[in-house]
């Protein structure tokens, strides 16, 4: 029987599941749906919100916004969650490079410059810093990346770059195009051999090629190296709109480690409530066919995500719940002030700094500190506590406070 | 408790669409359309073509017929868009518009097809289907592809080896248990019925077997509502004097206990007292075993079964959303190890690949759950649902059991 229990398939669940599985807990990972990792770029934003090095931001945050997440846990504790995120991937022949001693700009599928910290290493060929002229090439096919926009963009910002657009060999057409299709047809070495062929032929004088993040599903760097070989220039990927390929790469990898280690998982079943007796939490119940699902709780590790991800829900009346656990949330007081009047405000909204309050163990506390449950630990966005998409930490966040909340668990944290 | 309003389900249906936020996530795990350019995908076939669907006018498209009903769409949905539902009543709505074909109306009716194969006759029809030439003659008068696996039927069926057994019962000790044996096991895999059987004794149950109807399921995946709500009402007149007596349905085929739980009251739209008291009362084996486990009630008694081998839970299983009974309660047998396979479906899907038309998209859909169960090594394969097995047995040449024998194994059981 399994009772340590993860609610929550993102980067935060996995990371939290990870941990606990190596401590050899068997963790049951339940999930509503899909984790966000099929929402996300794939790459890890550790900080971006001002000119500081992530690393002296994880270390100095603390003395400035004691409630955000990085300073709960400690920058120690960030360190080792990214270490180990980074020692997972290269074991599995996916590496991430970059480090936290600076951001990487990497182009968008807007063509805007993004930093991150870390990428795998199938985008590192996209840092801007490299100079050089840069192809951007797609798909008429795929919606959503247009390569004479993205690199209409990046001319503008100063970055030599032209688009183009390839053709999907005849015998590979279909009527429908979507990320996860193309990617499928690179796995196939007889399409990339065709399309490394018509890079060949428009790479002009390009030392760089940018293409959509759909180089693969089984095995991206293969890809990568037989377009490098046939074009004669570096090829990185740019992220796509969802469903993300890398992100799904990514969840893959993870979900491998934590079954490898024991754990298992349960996909499309929402946890619907708890009970708990003591400052324990000893039973959730999920949705299933028929009559709710019992799963007891030895410890449990929630990771379901802020408002964007459902974790969090308000409504129109004003009132904001923890979806699985009813939780304390700690919100603005007023409806009115959830949102500034400008959208674009450089302070954010105030009320995508919602969350649970915790303790420095991660554990939900109530508004006037007291402990509500012993052996859950919170982690990822339903922790709120900062913006971090205004910040540019959320995959770090994730990583970080998902490690740290199941090494707590654990009964093992550093 | 909150009362749910009659028309709770069509209601929430209908509200689940908004709460598509077009992520494609579903897309991105749909099998069919990963393989087909006939099925565009569960977002467009779902959410989005539900926009222009109007009872007072012809159905927008008839794409949906291509959805094979896996319901994958439905599990990893992050946001709880009920697609696969959607996509069934809109096949049941181009059905009543245009009628149903002769072939659907025959492969769906396996009670009636397994009561003209199973018994002595058996040999005999078995012959004649796996004779090539007619199985030709087959596809091009009715359009059953001349491939597509059929199981042989049994020469007895279950539920006369029940009636007829002589050896002395074990004592019941723990109380009553129905067992809805569904059309599979009673026509074609008895063994597997007389190892539930075992099973279930053997933890001290006494097992009932009242009368019943084939479930309905088949007539629902081919949009054959009218003929599903009778097979349903039958069932639910014969089930529920056990049911509002707390006694526990239990089921070894997914497909027949998801459609008793939840698929034909949903679908049908069918909500009484009794209805619901037969949903709730209704386990898959594994889940009622696993229920035992934790109460401390599951016999451990095992022999060890030294053996690794791939085990495939099927879609019907996963849309029970319950987890993976069948691994938590194998995983008690001393050295076995089961690998679970990660396909998203087999591509049989029912009736699906068994149309001369999706016979190629199930094969295709199946590829990958082939692969994996070839590169395994292993020369068996479990899975819980008897068509999924016929399907891997046809797809990747290995014998594929349901793991109740494996556990009816472990115990030592004789079957």
């Amino acid at each position: 029987m399994r009772t340590t229990l993860v609610i929550g398939a993102g980067l935060s669940g996995l990371m939290g599941a990870l941990a606990l599985a190596e401590a050899g807990l068997q963790p049951l990972v339940l999930a509503k749906g899909q984790g966000a990792t099929h929402w996300t770029a794939g790459t890890v934003d550790v900080w971006g919100a001002d000119e500081r090095t992530p690393r002296q931001a994880i270390h100095e945050i603390g003395a400035t916004h004691p409630q955000h997440p990085y300073a709960l846990i400690g920058a120690h504790a960030v360190e080792e969650a990214i270490a180990r995120f980074r020692a997972l991937t290269e074991a599995a022949r996916y590496p991430y490079v970059g480090g936290l001693e600076r951001n990487v700009l990497l182009p968008t599928a807007a063509g805007a410059l993004r930093p991150v910290a870390l990428m795998p290493v199938t985008m590192a060929a996209g840092d801007v810093r490299l100079g050089g002229e840069m192809l951007i090439a797609g798909f008429r096919e795929l919606r959503d990346f247009y390569p004479p926009f993205i690199a209409a963009n990046l001319a503008a910002q100063g970055v030599a770059a032209r688009g183009v657009y390839l053709t999907v060999p005849a015998a590979f057409r279909r009527r429908e195009y979507t990320t996860v299709i193309l990617a499928r047809m690179f796995d196939d070495p007889a399409f990339r051999a065709e399309i490394g062929r018509q890079l060949h032929t428009q790479r002009g004088s390009a030392t760089r090629i940018g293409l959509p993040a759909i180089l693969g599903l089984r095995d991206p760097l293969s890809v990568v190296a037989d377009l490098q070989r046939a074009s004669g220039a570096q090829v990185f990927e740019i992220p796509t709109l969802p469903p993300s390929v890398p992100g799904m790469r990514l969840f893959t990898i993870l979900r491998d480690a934590i079954e490898r280690f024991g754990g298992r998982f349960q996909i499309g079943s929402e946890v619907l409530r708890g009970h708990g007796e003591e400052c324990r939490l000893t039973a959730v119940w999920s949705e299933a066919a028929a009559r709710q699902q019992e799963h007891r709780v030895e410890r449990l590790l929630l990771a379901t995500g802020g408002i964007a991800g459902g974790g969090i829900r308000t409504d129109h009346m004003g009132i904001i719940r923890e979806t699985a656990l009813d939780l304390p949330v700690r919100a603005p007081a007023n409806r009115a002030d959830w949102f500034s009047p400008r959208f674009l405000d450089p302070a954010g909204h105030a009320i995508y700094t919602t969350g649970v309050p915790v303790d420095p163990c991660l554990r939900p506390i109530s508004m006037h500190g007291e402990p509500v449950y012993t052996n859950v630990a919170i982690a990822g966005a339903t922790l709120g506590g900062t913006d971090t998409v205004r910040e540019r930490s959320r995959s770090g966040v994730s990583i970080a406070t998902g490690w740290a909340a199941g090494r707590i668990l654990a009964g093992n944290a550093s | 408790m909150t009362i749910i309003p009659a028309d709770h389900s069509e209601h929430s249906l209908e509200q689940s669409l908004d709460h598509c936020i077009k992520c494609n996530i579903c897309t991105a795990a749909c099998p069919v359309s990963a393989v087909t350019d006939l099925f565009p995908g569960p977002k467009y076939v779902g959410p989005q073509a539900q926009r222009f669907r109007h009872e007072r006018q012809p159905s927008p498209d008839e794409s949906v017929d291509y959805c094979s009903g896996c319901r994958v769409c439905n599990e990893v949905c992050p946001t709880g868009v009920r697609i696969a539902e959607l996509n069934a009543r809109a096949r049941a709505r181009l059905v009543a518009e245009r009628g149903i074909p002769l072939r659907n109306r025959l492969i769906s009716r396996s009670e009636l097809i397994g009561r003209l194969g199973a018994g002595p006759q058996a040999p005999l029809a078995n012959a004649a289907l796996s004779f090539k030439p007619l199985r030709v003659i087959i596809e091009r008068t009715l359009g059953i592809a001349r491939e597509a696996p059929l199981p042989p039927f049994s020469r007895s069926t279950f539920r006369s080896w029940f009636r007829r057994r002589r050896t002395a019962q074990p004592v019941a000790t723990k109380g009553q248990v129905v067992y809805f044996h569904g059309c599979a096991a009673n026509y074609y895999e008895p063994w597997i019925g007389r190892a539930v059987v075992a099973v279930l004794e053997h933890n001290g149950f006494e097992v009932l077997l009242p009368d019943q109807r084939c479930c309905g399921l088949p007539l629902l995946s081919n949009g054959d509502f009218a003929a599903a709500r009778r097979a349903h009402e039958a069932n639910i007149a014969l089930l529920a004097p056990y049911a509002l007596r707390n006694i526990p349905i239990v089921g070894a085929s997914t497909s027949c206990t998801l459609t008793l739980k939840e698929e034909a009251p949903e679908l049908l739209s069918m909500q009484s007292n009794t209805v619901r008291a037969v949903a709730r009362q209704t386990y898959d084996i594994f889940e009622f075993l696993r229920m035992l486990h934790e109460r401390g009630e599951l016999r451990t008694d095992f022999r060890p079964i030294e053996r690794t081998l791939p085990y495939h839970p099927p879609c019907q299983l996963r849309a029970h959303r319950i987890g993976r009974p069948a691994l938590d309660v194998l995983e008690l047998v001393p050295g076995l190890q089961l690998i679970e396979t990660h396909a998203s479906c087999c591509g049989i899907a029912g009736t699906y690949g068994l149309k001369v038309e999706k016979y190629q998209i199930s094969m295709d859909v199946g590829a990958p759950l082939f692969d994996m169960v070839r590169r395994s090594g292993s020369t068996m394969a479990l899975c819980d649902s008897e068509t999924c097995r016929w399907q891997i047995s046809h797809g990747a040449g290995v014998t594929a059991r349901h793991p109740i024998e494996i556990l009816a194994e472990a115990y030592g059981l004789v079957t």
